[in-house]
């Protein structure tokens, strides 16, 4: 065998052998990832319901069009688009302020960063536990400390104008140290030169965050942004334990509507519908931040 | 001319908890001057530079500019501009932005600002890329990006921090000799950080050499090359550097005192024999330039020195001969390009005893010669 032929023959080998070696997960990813979502794309073309749980009748797009038509839906959505955009904005300018903040301290830098991953370090569900305790109308601690000085009792979850905005607050809660750990990353990351060269020609404090620190942080604070939109389009768990989605229909998350049209609604098939648009909904968005990492590089 | 003299008293720099970065150094930069702060890294020549520019506070001592002190004048009111290592470019702006962003922050009008710009870009050849960002720039056009920066603010001082660095051998010579042309159109007081001692040598009209946070020997160029104030100049400055051999001073037979260094023996010119006569029969450290080793007797006052090939390395115009003293270190020559001796030959070199130069091994400064040369120029 020539020598020119005998490198293909093990690389065949190499390759046939990495193979081999990556099956097991492949396996496990297509079992638990791909087969659901294929499993979803094809009961929501059929009247798939718990009451009668087989793939019989075949109604095609019509889960599709429903959903687009029904106005429950259009609401969720809605809501969601408010919660993601408030939980979005507001925990950036929080987060942005604190990395800030926190870049510029010294001393004890760790201490801080173990209090502020606290929160994030915890489950969704735990949060929203202690959160309905404290928030508990009558119960809460939250609405006694406010009575002391002199505040009336809130009803903080029970009303519809208060749930939706107490719930972006325990988000934020919950979510922020997220965005202040990877913005302040991005901040210690800086180059200390431009900062200089701004201060020698007299650049202002602001005019140094307007002209160098935001240009600089661009590539991070937008991916920070979108991961973070990602996740906050998904948010569930919260939702289910302090509110499931009401009063009415004002915490009523996409995510939380899907559930509740599968496991209260026994619509399985409708579901599996819903399900497969905010696939696609957080899909674009997670296209749009590969391509954007990738544009970075 | 004392206008804008940079003037530094008694200036230290410590970092706590007690790093001395700059010990009580003493410096005056002319107005119009070509300063070089020169040393090894860590010397304290960057910090010394950056102090000057405001970016770090002066720990103890006086900072003037002119007839003012300056310690605690905000960097942008100092009127000095400073070219960094790494440019120090805004990524995000093009290099129009970068030119004018100084500008810009100032408040000038558009017009205005494009001029300048422009006028700018044209002096350091980079008009056509006025609409580029910096790293679609070459590390030599970051540079002029970088330094005109600095020109457009018509400061009373550039401050150079390694501007050369990081630039091929090819364009940073380019560059030198761009700088010093830049210098005499511009008349203004530039101080040029470097570590390479050709960089130093070529540019400066005065050299700064420090070491350890303190400056060892201020003077010009050649000054400071004939006579260095210690062996640590005289072993930074040039390549390869002076030869430094363990010697003594001795009276010979008739009576003249001799510096010896193993079989190596050469007697002293009589003239400098007042001088060193406090030295007979004490420890010395000799040193000779590798250009004051001949290989024929040029000069009446030359003496023979017997010498043993180790190695010959070609530089081109020279050859470098790297030499055993018989009972001694290996001495470096330069020799011209057409010399050639097998390895292992022993051979005759010529030293003209009046071009040595002896060391304090104690305190490794120089041994002045004659009274007159004491005055150093530390100022």
């Amino acid at each position: 065998m020539s020598a020119a032929l005998a490198t293909p023959a093990i690389e065949q080998q190499d390759r046939r052998f990495g193979y081999l070696m990556a099956a097991p997960s492949l396996l496990a990813l297509f079992l638990v990832i791909l087969f659901p979502i294929l499993f979803t794309l094809y009961t929501s073309a059929f009247d798939y319901t718990l009451i009668q749980p087989t793939h019989d009748v075949f109604v095609g797009l019509d889960h599709y069009t429903n959903a687009l038509d029904n106005a429950e839906f259009g609401q969720a959505l809605w809501v969601t688009l408010w919660f993601v955009g408030a939980v979005v904005i507001l925990e950036f300018v929080i987060g942005f302020t604190v990395a800030l903040m926190l870049n510029t301290v010294e001393r004890g830098k760790n201490v801080y960063y173990l209090i502020l991953l606290f929160p994030l370090l915890m489950n969704p569900v735990v949060v929203g536990l202690i959160w309905r305790m404290f928030l508990h109308p009558v119960l809460g601690i939250v609405n006694y400390l406010l009575s002391l000085v002199g505040i009336g009792a809130v009803n903080w979850l029970g009303d519809p104008q208060n749930a939706f905005w107490t719930l972006v607050m325990v988000d934020i809660w919950h979510q922020v140290s997220f965005m202040v750990v990877l913005l302040l990353a991005g901040l210690s990351a800086l180059p200390r030169e431009p900062y200089e060269a701004a201060r020698m020609e007299g650049a202002s404090t602001l005019q140094t965050f307007l002209h160098v620190t935001l240009p600089l942080m661009r590539p991070v604070i937008m991916v920070t942004l979108l991961i973070r939109l990602i996740f906050a389009v998904r948010t569930y768990d919260l939702i289910y334990i302090m509110t499931r989605g009401g009063p009415g229909q004002a915490t009523d998350l996409v995510s939380y509507f899907i559930y509740r049209q599968a496991f209260v609604g026994l619509n399985i098939g409708e579901a599996a519908a819903l399900s497969i648009i905010l696939l696609l909904i957080v899909l674009a968005l997670t296209v749009y931040l590969y391509r954007y990492m990738r544009s970075l590089a | 001319m004392a206008g804008n003299d940079i003037r530094l008293e008694h200036v230290s720099k410590v970092y706590p908890p007690d790093v001395k970065a700059v010990d009580q150094i003493d410096l005056t930069v002319r107005d119009g001057e070509l300063m070089i702060l020169l040393g090894p890294s860590g010397c304290g020549k960057s910090t010394t530079l950056r102090m000057i520019a405001g970016l770090e506070a002066v720990t103890a001592g006086d900072l003037y500019l002119g007839e003012h002190r300056i310690n605690d004048v905000d960097p942008k009111d100092r009127n000095l501009a400073i070219v960094f290592q790494n440019y120090a470019l805004f990524p995000h702006m093009t290099v129009a932005g970068n030119l004018g962003f100084g500008m810009r922050i100032r408040g000038h009008g558009r017009a205005e600002i494009e001029a300048k710009v422009r006028e700018t870009a044209a002096m350091l050849g980079i008009a056509e890329l006025l609409g580029r960002k910096p790293r679609e720039l070459s590390g030599g056009q970051r540079q002029r990006v970088a330094l005109g920066r600095a020109l457009i603010r018509d400061p009373v001082a550039y401050l150079l921090d390694e501007p050369l660095s990081n630039l091929d051998a090819k364009l940073r010579s380019t560059m030198r000799t761009e700088l010093i042309k830049l210098h005499r159109r511009l008349g203004r007081t530039i101080v040029h950080v470097t570590h390479d001692q050709v960089e130093a040598m070529t540019m400066g009209e005065r050299i700064c050499i420090m070491k350890d946070g303190r400056i060892v020997q201020v003077g010009a160029p050649m000054e400071v090359y004939r006579n260095p104030a210690s062996t640590f100049v005289a072993g930074f400055l040039a390549s390869p550097p002076m030869n430094l051999l363990d010697a003594q001073i001795e009276a010979g037979r008739d009576g003249r005192l001799r510096v010896v260094c193993g079989r190596l023996a050469l007697s002293l010119p009589s003239a400098d024999t007042g001088a060193y006569a406090a030295w007979r029969d004490r420890e010395v450290i000799l040193g000779i330039r590798p250009e004051d080793i001949h290989e024929h007797p040029m000069q009446p006052t030359m003496q023979p020195v017997e010498v043993q090939v180790v190695a010959l390395e070609a530089l081109g115009p020279e050859i470098i001969l790297v030499a055993g003293l018989p009972g001694a270190a290996e001495i470096s020559a330069r020799m011209g390009a057409s010399f050639a001796a097998p390895i292992g030959e022993v051979l005759r070199l010529y030293i003209d005893p009046a071009d040595i130069q002896l060391f304090d091994p104690t305190t490794t400064n120089a041994i002045p010669r004659r009274a007159q040369t004491v005055s150093s120029d530390a100022a």
